[in-house]
């Protein structure tokens, strides 16, 4: 058993970042990682501008798109410095925001209940199941049908995939939590809220976040492919009506953003899983995992 | 009888002729059959059988956590379970420690060893607080009592376990192979500190195992179980003075003891491999 001097065993929020920050700094992992990308963007730089191949012709290359996206006055109208980009930014993170905090204020509840009453599992699962594989842009034209304004079926489509699979990943969750957890929380004088409180829930957690972390990919997937077919702002639109518009720069400027927003989303998921689950996040690191 | 014995009226365990088959329309698994044990308060009462004879079987039966196929248990005099009322009700009077641990391993071993007395009203959470810091100081475990279950080796686990269990001042504690897995020496130290907490905390132990030295070792009295379905052969009562440290284990009479309860179970031990019970070390 390693031993952790007391001062470290209680360790405040900020200096377990820096500890983080420190050992990602220390990690071959990331020069490998950036290495990686180096070598991603070379490879894009030579055959779209350096050696053009004849099917990339047509693409801007990462010089065209770097100059665009830095650009205090750019061509397109989108780069760091247009208020537009932000705008655009801020409506799908908002939706997507709005559809995660629905996707789980529904799905867990639905998900503890499922996993927690066999008889509730029998009746709701063949549903969810039945559900679960058409496909979210299927649902694109009774979305509309049934919120006549702009923004709500577009929400409703991010929300529809990320709620199956928090349903799914909380339900496991609680089948997942050993018998005996239960038996010793009912030894030791549990009245059911307690049970709920203290370990269903708990137990739960990492399953939940399992399903965070892949409901957050799936919900800017969802959506963008929503903006694409209604709405009037954020980067799904944005990529479309360029398209249309020619401004083939501006495509591939959104195409990082979500890359990057979307990287950060989940790494905001991890690190808030990270801090719920504390007990998990030490045990983990004494296996140095 | 030792003093720390003689102070307790509560905790009488009484298993009367219980049997218990499994699934009895499918396959009809019997692990019980006609199982009666007298459980003195107070007393360390250590059950030993071979492998997959139906120890815990009996020992979830008392426990509640399933019916009971014939026969009744009484605690103190006062039915837990019997033909009308097949299983028992789980209550913090008897508390179980299992036989691969099951503390929280979302809650600290201060949280762990709280939350009982917290659940049950029977504390405010500040008093319990102070209570189970109290009991994990005894039990040498104070210095890690915000760490969580993962971090720390299983016998330290083991030992937060069993002060959970106390904390709630059960009538028995049931413990189910607490120490399986473990290697002699640390198997020594924690034997040593069960004895410790008991003298402090005195309780009546229902205590499960198929090591021969440790039944002989911690208990007042040894029943010997057959192979399954498990009814009890022989109860043998350890004649060696409490307390007892580490020096007794090579002790004339110690040695004498072990050998008597050797000789009656190695018959079982035989007929448990000719059987080809899956030996689970
Ligand atoms: N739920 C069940 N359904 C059917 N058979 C069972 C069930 N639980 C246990 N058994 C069988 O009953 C017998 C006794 O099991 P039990 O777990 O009580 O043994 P044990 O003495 O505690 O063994 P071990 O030393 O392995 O812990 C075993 O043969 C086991 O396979
Ligand atoms: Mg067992």
């Amino acid at each position: 058993m390693p031993d952790i001097s007391p001062s470290l065993s209680n360790p405040s929020l900020l200096s377990r970042f820096w500890f983080h920050t420190r050992r990602n700094i220390s990690n071959p992992h990331l020069y490998l990682g950036l290495l990686g990308i180096a070598c991603f963007g070379f490879l894009y730089y030579l055959f779209t501008e350096g050696w053009p191949l004849p099917r990339f012709e047509k693409l801007p290359g990462p010089v065209a798109v770097f100059t665009e996206w830095f650009s205090p006055d750019p061509m397109w109208g989108i780069s760091i410095y247009s208020e537009e980009y932000y705008q655009h930014i801020w409506a799908s993170v908002r939706r997507v925001g709005i559809a995660l905090l629905i996707a789980t204020g529904l799905g867990v509840p639905l998900g503890l209940l499922m996993g927690w009453s066999k008889v509730f599992k029998d009746y709701s699962f063949p549903v969810l199941e039945l559900l679960r594989p058409i496909p979210v842009l299927a649902w694109v034209p009774l979305a509309i049908l049934m919120f006549n304004d702009t923004e709500t079926p577009v929400i409703f489509l991010a929300t529809l995939a990320s709620f199956y699979i928090t349903v799914l990943n909380t339900m496991l969750g609680v089948e997942s939590i050993n018998p005996n957890f239960i038996r010793a929380a009912a030894c030791l004088g549990s009245k059911p809220h307690h049970l709920f409180l203290h370990v269903i829930l708990p137990g739960a957690l990492p399953f939940i976040f399992t399903g965070l972390q892949i409901s957050v990919g799936i919900s800017w997937f969802s959506l963008v492919a929503a903006e694409m077919v209604s709405g009037q702002y954020g980067l799904g639109y944005l990529i479309l009506n360029s398209y249309t518009s020619v401004t083939y720069e501006t495509i591939v400027i959104i195409m990082m953003t979500l890359g990057l927003v979307g990287y950060a989303s989940s790494a905001l998921v991890r690190f808030v899983g990270r801090q719920l689950m504390q007990w998990q996040a030490r045990a983990l690191a004494l296996e140095n995992r | 009888m030792n003093a720390a014995q003689q102070k307790l009226q509560q905790g009488a365990l009484s298993i009367q002729d219980v049997s218990k088959i499994y699934d009895p329309d499918g396959t009809a698994v019997e692990a019980l059959s006609h199982c009666s044990l007298e459980i003195a308060a107070g007393e360390i009462y250590m059950v030993l059988g071979p492998s997959g004879c139906g120890k815990t079987t009996l020992l979830n039966a008392v426990a509640g956590f399933h019916p009971v196929s014939s026969g009744r248990i009484l605690l103190d005099g006062e039915v837990l379970c019997n033909d009308k009322t097949p299983q028992a009700q789980q209550n913090s009077d008897r508390m179980v420690v299992f036989q691969n641990g099951a503390l929280f391993p979302w809650k600290t071993l201060l949280d762990n060893v709280s939350y009982g007395p917290i659940v049950q009203k029977r504390l405010s959470p500040k008093e319990a607080r102070e209570k189970a810091e109290a009991l994990l100081r005894e039990a040498g475990l104070i210095d890690i009592s915000h760490k969580y279950p993962g971090e720390i080796s299983s016998g330290m686990a083991r030992r937060a376990e069993i002060v959970r269990a106390l904390i709630n001042e059960p009538k028995v504690l049931l413990l189910d192979e607490p120490y399986r897995a473990m290697d002699a020496l640390t198997k020594a130290i924690m034997h040593e500190n069960l004895l410790k907490m008991y003298e402090l905390n005195p309780v009546t132990i229902f205590f499960i195992t198929h090591d021969l030295e440790e039944a002989v070792f911690l208990g007042h009295k040894v029943a010997i179980m057959t192979t399954r379905p498990a009814t009890v052969k022989e109860v043998i009562p350890i004649d060696l003075p409490y307390p007892r440290d580490h020096r007794v284990l090579s002790s004339e009479p110690f040695r004498l003891q072990v050998q008597r309860v050797k000789a009656s179970v190695r018959s079982e031990a035989e007929k448990a491999f000719a059987a080809g019970e899956k030996e689970l070390a």
